[in-house]
């Protein structure tokens, strides 16, 4: 026993001796690694120099941990590679979730592999595709039965001849002798940082386009952004043909006039130093630096900016809308349009595309034709209710179809079901319009693009703009996904138009497009758009200015089994121009939110500012701004002094762009004040109405117009016509459109023309021997200087006659007399049917804002149908009943922001 | 009691199988209401007539059909889609046209258009097929036979 213990006694000293040696031993190492610096420097000569022995080892040592390196790096390389090929076999099995997990993976130990960078993408599109289905990310599609090859691609137009719109400005050419960039920013470099686009919309390769306006300096400034483009010898071809898109010596540059004189003043010539431009140079396009403030790290030149510049780092997105193509025809101020949408399905499995697209406010639409391959399937008018119910029936059970329906008088929605991957689905839609014409132009507008609309709170049949893959958050009855600002689609437009004025056109002249013009006869002329300017993210304006005294009171006629239907355009008479005006009340009305940041607000402001320094003494003011509440210069108008002015002018500068849009709020202030019975009060909006609630808005006027008279001002590339044009109508007054392109100048210069001469009011007219009825518009407006009025009605009878127009010039009354003659020489249109049930469909829409009449939407609904047209209530179908599909899923078309809006300030995302 | 009760279990036995076939039938009615999707191929025949012009009407006992589009015929001449006459759509019928202009023409039985439908319910509808007119390129009536075929195939 003692024996024992001494034994456990003994271990117990052994063991603690070691316990305290090795204390001992960590302490000085502890106290060696805090030995300072110099004193392990001083300790390390006292090591003895290494034999070469020793070198030796270490030698091998260092290549044996290179091998062990190149080990590991060749098994990572394999591993990087299984898992690509495995992230590809989830992706062919639609495995997408399982798919993104294996990229996230390798893409750390391989963060360059381009091919696994593609793969991600396409991965990343399809989940958010799934997402919009609500269906889950590896969830397989059934297999499909037929997949057909891709489509035709032949349709773009070759350029011959273009003309820029104003604003094209060519900065300078850039070649090894000239102020080369500075190290370490040439093209490329910055071309991946700014987050331009494709200037070919995505087929052109290196081609880039122009940006939009703007000047800057000749020299490299490293504060301007700039747009590349790149012309290489690999000039590429149009789509199905062997015509290039771009040849050298159409090489777009600036300092070109935005009209052509067709009396052989064509200014739209290349200066001579730029002619021998090779085609291996770079041309650098200056775009003006925004003013609006920019958050870090995020790059807003996107295709809604206008810069279409050659882009590396962009994200292509792939989305079912290929192409638009347009072709319009203008006989007299009548055009006829159709629309081609060309749906594919990129991705790999069956599809709903849903596109959400705007048409001029007056378009009466009237035929709806769905094309798959060589068939053509003619879509049936019906019930809005009706026509949506069916087609969601023959979605689900797999049938192709496709529904166009109405949401707003200038917004549709487009929905093809059942696209199988890789097929292409057509829909044809065409259209009849008047155009518009003030101060002695037409204009015809082919708008592109929805821009992104501000819902007042709780509102839920409002338009809502969300980013693309954010199906549902806005809440609105009807939403738009748009394209984040570093995103782009393959998406492009064709447009092309063929006009008959029927007299000599004077001068044509686009401001918001590059346009190529070929003549054919003095009264006729074909425009088409030219390739370079081919995404649409802006309203396409075409005017042209015809002899002008021809044009006055021109009558036009169709008889058809349903009766006779006319058009008149009502020229204001001569002699108001020699008559001075009454003193005004003028009321500027700014939009100050967030979706006229930048660019459009500017252009707000240089108006107001323009018009404010136009004001005559008699005159009195107010400036009225609002975005998420109205505020105004001074309690009331004020008189138009000189300090007044100052401080109006101070106080316009002061304004920004930001917060939301009710647009309401702005009515209540501009029209709520008393009015001075011995001014005319005009209001005028300046504002790009991207809003959703417009019958509000127009209820709101209607209640509150009293005896002022409203102009409304759209600013911007894509705005709301068809509040714009609502506004100015229920108002009496006129509308009037500035482009980010155009003089805003010019444009309130031309409108205190129009408001510096008195209008004939209280128009009346007598149709002598015409049997006329049904007359739109119901109330007629007063008739400005320049500004026309068109009346569309129906008739019976055919008779020579004279119509007499009479009205008051301030106390005195002025008649205006038009004989008529319906005889076969005079002009006729098939489309006038079409156009006045439109009208009536718009009148009896109006009447909605304000009346609450329950038989309106049957009235609308009995004309819509009666005629073939769209309406709110009515929905143009189409179902290809002969067999049937596999899958149900959903993607909607995004779109890029309108030029010179901003994504971050417009859209939920 | 006991009586009644026994008499209440047997009515229960005897009226259950009845309602259990009530429940049934009120399960299978919107199988009666099935809404399907097919096409109706209208064929011309002009005989040895060149046809350039027609025009037809169709229609079935209301509430059966609904016309969803119109498609063209097999013919170069009649391939584009035709028109119909929206009015008379509202009517519950259509109205359908078509002319060509061209010098080829068809002749003989020729299928000059696809009207495709809505049908509701599985009973195949009672077509009413009426030629309005047909011409030849000179636009003289000429006479024709008008037919229809259902079904996907044509």
């Amino acid at each position: 026993m003692k024996k024992s213990i001494a034994v456990s006694i003994a271990v117990s000293i052994v063991f603690l001796g070691l316990a305290v040696a090795l204390t001992a031993l960590c302490l000085s190492s502890f106290s060696c690694q805090q030995t300072s610096p110099s004193a392990r420097r001083q300790a390390e000569p006292v090591s003895p120099p290494p034999s070469a022995a020793q070198a030796q080892i270490e030698r091998e040592i260092a290549l044996e941990k290179q091998r062990v390196l190149a080990e590991q790096a060749e098994a990572q390389r394999e591993t990087v590679a299984q898992s690509l090929e495995r992230a590809k076999a989830c992706f062919q099995r639609q495995e997408y979730g399982m798919a993104l997990g294996l990229l996230q993976m390798l893409l750390p130990l391989d963060p360059q592999n381009s091919e696994a960078l593609e793969l991600k993408q396409r991965v990343e599109d399809m989940i958010a595709l799934r997402r919009q289905s609500g269906l889950p990310a590896d969830q397989p599609a059934p297999p499909l039965a037929t997949r057909l090859g891709p489509p035709d691609e032949a349709h773009t137009p070759y350029a011959d001849e273009i003309t820029y719109p104003k604003g094209w400005k060519e900065a300078r050419t850039r070649d090894s002798s000239s102020a080369p960039a500075p190290a370490g920013q040439p093209g490329q470099d910055m071309m991946g940082g700014m987050g331009g686009y494709g200037g070919m919309g995505g087929y052109g390769g290196a081609i880039g386009g122009m940006s939009r306006p703007g000047s800057g300096p000749r020299g490299y400034d490293p504060s301007v952004n700039y747009g590349w483009v790149e012309v290489t010898d690999s000039i590429p071809k149009a789509r199905g043909s062997d015509l290039p898109l771009v040849t050298r010596r159409r090489v777009p540059v600036s300092g070109l006039p935005s009209s052509t004189n067709f009396d052989g003043r064509d200014a739209g010539r290349i200066p001579a130093d730029l002619l021998s431009v090779c085609e291996d140079e770079i041309w650098v396009i200056v775009r003006e630096t925004p003013q609006a403030p920019r958050a870090p790290g995020v790059n807003y030149d996107t295709p809604g900016s206008g810069a279409m510049l050659v882009q590396i780092q962009e994200k292509k997105v792939p989305l079912p809308l290929k192409h638009t193509d347009v072709k319009g025809k203008v006989s007299g101020y009548i055009a006829t349009v159709e629309v081609v949408q060309q749906f594919q399905n990129p991705f790999s499995e069956k599809i709903e595309a849903v596109y959400v697209f705007p048409l001029p406010d007056n378009a009466a639409v009237n035929e709806f034709i769905m094309v798959i391959g060589d068939r053509r399937i003619r879509g049936i008018i019906r019930e809005r209710q009706e026509a949506e119910q069916i087609y969601i029936e023959a979605r689900r059970q797999g049938y192709v179809a496709s529904l166009l329906t109405q949401e707003r008088p200038n917004i549709f929605t487009q929905k093809v079901a059942n696209i199988e991957p890789g097929k292409q689905i057509d829909v044809h839609i065409k259209y009849f319009n008047t155009l518009a014409y003030a101060d002695g132009w037409y204009e015809f507008t082919f708008p592109m693009v929805v821009g992104p609309r501000f819902n007042p709170p709780c509102s839920t049949d409002g338009v809502g703009a969300v980013g693309r893959g954010h199906t549902g958050l806005s809440g609105q009855a009807t939403e738009v996904q748009y394209l984040r600002p570093n995103e782009r689609s393959g998406h492009d437009i064709s447009l092309a138009v063929d006009l008959d004025a029927g007299v000599k056109i004077e001068e044509i002249a686009s401001s918001s497009h590059a346009i190529d013009k070929r003549r054919a006869g003095s009264e006729k002329l074909h425009v088409q758009l030219s390739p370079l300017d081919n995404i649409p993210n802006k309203d396409f304006v075409l005017r042209f200015r015809v002899a002008g005294e021809t044009i006055k009171s021109a009558l036009v006629t169709h008889r058809d089994e349903r009766g006779g239907f006319f058009t008149l355009m009502l020229y204001p008479p001569q002699g108001l121009q020699c008559v001075k005006r009454v003193p005004m009340e003028m009321v500027f009305v700014l939009d100050c939110s967030g979706s006229m940041n930048g660019q459009p607000i500017a252009k707000s402001k240089g108006a107001v500012k323009r018009a404010l320094r136009k004001l005559g003494p008699d005159d009195t003011f107010q400036v009225v701004r609002f975005s998420d509440s109205a505020s105004q210069f001074g309690s009331g108008p004020v008189a138009a002094t000189a300090e007044n002015v100052r401080k109006a002018l101070a106080y316009v500068d002061s304004l920004e762009g930001e917060g939301g849009t009710m647009m309401i709020e702005g009515i209540k202030a501009a029209l709520g004040f008393p009015h001075d019975r011995r001014r005319l009060r005009l209001v005028s909006f300046m504002t790009d109405g991207y809003i959703g609630n417009e019958a509000e808005i127009l209820g709101e006027i209607h209640q509150r117009l009293g005896e002022a008279r409203i102009f409304s001002f759209g600013i911007g590339s894509s705005v709301n016509r068809y509040l714009l044009d609502r506004m100015a109508k229920l108002g009496k007054g006129a509308v009037a459109y500035i482009g980010l392109n155009d003089n805003s100048t010019e444009a309130v210069d031309n409108f205190y023309d129009c408001i510096s001469h008195p209008a004939l009011t209280d128009v009346q007219i007598d149709w002598g021997k015409m049997e006329v009825s049904e007359v739109y518009p119901r109330r007629l407006p007063d008739l400005f200087v320049g500004r026309p009025i068109i009346l569309t009605g129906r008739f019976a009878g055919t008779t020579h006659t004279t119509i007499r127009v009479a009205g008051w010039v301030g106390g005195s009354e002025k008649e205006i007399r038009i004989p008529v003659e319906f005889d076969r020489s005079a002009p006729t249109h098939p489309g006038l049917a079409c156009v006045w049930a439109r009208q009536r469909i718009e009148d009896l829409a109006t009447r909605t804002a304000y009346d609450m009449n329950p038989n309106l939407p049957g009235e609308i609904k009995q004309v819509a149908l009666q005629y073939g047209l769209m309406s709110a209530y009515t929905a143009f179908l189409a179902v290809d009943s002969s067999r049937t599909t596999q899958g149900d899923h959903g993607v909607t078309v995004a779109v890029p922001v309108p030029e010179g809006v901003r994504y971050d300030t417009t859209v939920q995302d | 009691m006991k009586a009644k009760v026994i008499g209440l279990l047997v009515t229960l036995s005897i009226l259950a199988p009845l309602l259990a076939g009530a429940s049934t039938r009120t399960s299978e009615k919107p199988a009666q209401g099935r809404v399907r999707f097919a096409p109706v191929h209208v064929y011309l025949d002009s005989g040895d007539r060149p046809l350039a012009a027609y025009q037809f009407e169709l229609k079935a006992q209301t509430g059966q059909i609904k016309i969803v589009g119109v498609e063209g015929g097999e013919h170069p001449a009649f391939q584009e889609a035709p028109y119909y006459d929206p009015a008379a759509l509202m009517n519950d019928r259509i109205i359908i046209a078509a002319f060509s202009t061209g010098t080829d023409l068809p002749q003989g039985r020729t299928r000059v258009a696809t009207v495709h439908l809505q049908i509701l319910g599985d009973a195949e509808p009672q077509y009413e097929l009426k030629l309005i007119v047909a011409a030849d390129k000179e636009g003289e009536e000429i006479p024709a036979d008008l037919n229809l075929q259902t079904g996907e195939s044509k």
